[in-house]
């Protein structure tokens, strides 16, 4: 049963998809959570709303309009959030309501706009197509080589970011880097599973593999695995509801369910360990 | 220019106009406290999980903004029960939560009936079919929610920039937090109808931000924002009258601009002067 369904070609690819976007959400969702870049991530993924919804509008690269405005989005954040009366979660939320609004804007130009929106939110994890679970596969390398390349500096910076600059490391670059990295994944993941199946990935599988462990190398390692289960556990659930209970459940919504019922399970399991320990500091 | 005078002379756009203005009024002094406790990602969780319980009300039949306050309540609860987790930062179980509950409104959605039109409207607002009583309700809650925030005034203010302080002072702050969430909700709620869940964001963050570039002071920073927060929703109308386009989306534009124009304002005599500007201050550690 667990199986079964993944004999139809178009299940097959969203397997994959899914598979795909649980390592990338291990690789970057270790840094976003060690960073605490969770509203970073749901700002970019709001961001790219417009230029896809520009794009979409002039017959461009979905991908590149996507790229644009999400890099535009990160670029203004980054400057209001040099100001002294503005601090970085407040800006965020500006560039988040005023990107969102302009794509709405875009977007309800054209008629029958409303299917349009729900599939950009919500993504349609069934009609994925080989081409896009290449891209997929293309942006997570590309980010994994990235974040490998500065994995060292990034960890210092994450838990002594004073100490990494005292070194002399170049810490605004090192933002750059990570920053960039996550507007990637955020843009490679949004085009094929929507808005908010996105920072499920991102971040729900890392916060869950970090109650399992306090070291790095395995955060990573258990944060891709439960992403990947999480996909395969939620796109089984949304195939049997559909097929044998004739109730139709949105498989990415399922899927991000399924993440999040793992990270109460992990939080329960801590909660226990804790316990056990009689309260030992974490 | 005739066509504009006639749609602005119906009633439904006169509805409209006084809802988005009451809104962004509300909205922009609630918006205030937002900033003073860096709640700008709790919005944004909180605006996508009102949404289980306004599908869960749309199925069962009752009251949508009821829905949602119900649902919104229990993730107050929620949060101010777990309090503070140390291991995964209260960011990160706040993406968590912002994630998961959005995702069971859109199973909820899914298994039911509810169309995609019905989701369009909750996720970027419907402001010209409120009712006479969408208004009325923004009205009572509206001061119902300025009566509490100028009833405990000091004790949030002193709360927000210090609860150390405020717990050696006898004040509880979980209670102070609780009291400045549900403001926030019921805020929100009511401004749901008018720019969507997508767009609430423009009305209690922006202004807010507007008027902090104009004052470092708490009650004087209301009252800009209330201005700026009612100023963008009638002009948003206008536009919305004028040209075919969406007036949540319009009315968070507006806002937008509105910060946009000041923050150009504020910046420009700084350029112009050679400021002997010391290094910036760090950047915090997040």
């Amino acid at each position: 049963m667990l199986l079964e369904p993944f004999r139809q070609p178009y299940l097959r690819r969203a397997l994959l998809q899914v598979a795909l976007l649980g390592i990338l959400g291990g690789v970057v969702g270790v840094h976003i959570v060690l960073r605490r870049l969770a509203f970073l991530t749901e700002a970019v993924q709001h961001a790219a709303f417009p230029g896809v919804a520009l794009a979409f509008a002039t017959g461009t690269s979905l991908l590149g309009g996507a790229l644009v405005g999400a890099g535009v989005a990160v670029a203004l954040t980054l400057a209001l959030a040099a100001r002294r009366r503005v601090d970085e979660d407040a800006a965020l939320a500006v560039i988040i309501a005023t990107f969102v609004a302009l794509g709405v804007l875009v977007v309800s130009r054209r008629a029958g706009y409303q299917a349009d929106l729900t599939a950009r939110l919500f993504g349609r994890l069934a009609f994925v197509t080989v081409g896009q679970v290449a891209q997929t596969a293309v942006l997570g390398a590309v980010c994994a080589l990235a974040l490998a390349a500065v994995h060292k500096e990034l960890v210092l910076l994450a838990f002594d970011r004073h100490g990494a600059r005292a070194l002399g490391y170049p810490v605004a670059q090192l933002d750059a880097v990570l920053y960039a990295a996550v507007a990637l994944a955020v843009v490679g993941a949004v085009q094929v599973v929507g808005a908010v199946l996105v920072l499920a990935f991102l971040v729900t599988p890392a916060a869950t593999a970090r109650l399992l462990t306090d070291r790095i190398g395995p955060m990573i390692v258990i944060a891709a695995g439960v992403g990947a289960l999480g996909g395969w556990l939620g796109l089984v659930v949304a195939t049997e509801a559909s097929v044998h209970h004739d109730v139709r459940l949105a498989a990415g919504a399922t899927v991000v369910l399924v993440l999040t019922v793992l990270f109460g399970l992990a939080g329960v399991m801590r909660g226990m360990v804790l316990l056990t320990r009689r309260r030992v500091a974490p | 220019m005739s066509r504009l005078l006639d749609t602005m002379g119906t009633s439904f756009f006169r509805r409209g106009l006084a809802e988005a203005v009451l809104v962004g009024a509300l909205a922009g002094l609630v918006g205030v406290h937002v900033l003073l406790r860096r709640l700008p990602f709790f919005i944004v969780t909180m605006s996508h999980a009102t949404f289980p319980g306004v599908v869960l009300a749309g199925l069962a039949g009752v009251s949508l903004p009821l829905g949602g306050f119900g649902a919104g309540l229990v993730l107050v609860a929620l949060i101010l029960v777990l309090g503070r987790p140390r291991v995964v930062g209260d960011t990160t179980v706040t993406g968590v939560v912002l994630a998961g509950a959005f995702a069971l409104g859109v199973v909820l959605a899914s298994a039911g009936t509810s169309g995609s039109r019905d989701l369009t409207a909750y996720l970027v607002g419907s402001v010209l079919t409120v009712t006479a009583a969408d208004v009325a309700v923004t009205v009572v809650v509206g001061i119902a929610v300025v009566a509490t925030i100028a009833l405990l005034h000091k004790e949030l203010v002193v709360a927000a920039f210090d609860p150390t302080a405020a717990a050696a002072q006898g004040y509880h702050p979980v209670v102070l937090d609780g009291v400045v969430m549900v403001a926030v909700l019921a805020a929100m709620v009511v401004a749901i109808p008018a720019v969507g869940t997508l767009l609430v964001l423009a009305l209690l963050v922006v202004p807010a931000l507007t008027a902090r570039l104009l004052t470092d002071r708490a009650v004087p920073a209301m009252v800009l924002a209330s201005a700026a927060g009612a100023a963008a929703g009638a002009a948003g109308m206008v536009v919305s009258a004028a040209w075919p386009v969406a007036a949540g989306a319009a009315v968070a534009l507006s806002s937008a601009a509105g910060f946009v124009v000041v923050f150009a304002l504020r910046s420009a005599p700084r350029l112009l002067r050679p400021a002997p500007r010391g290094p910036g201050p760090a950047a915090p550690s997040r």
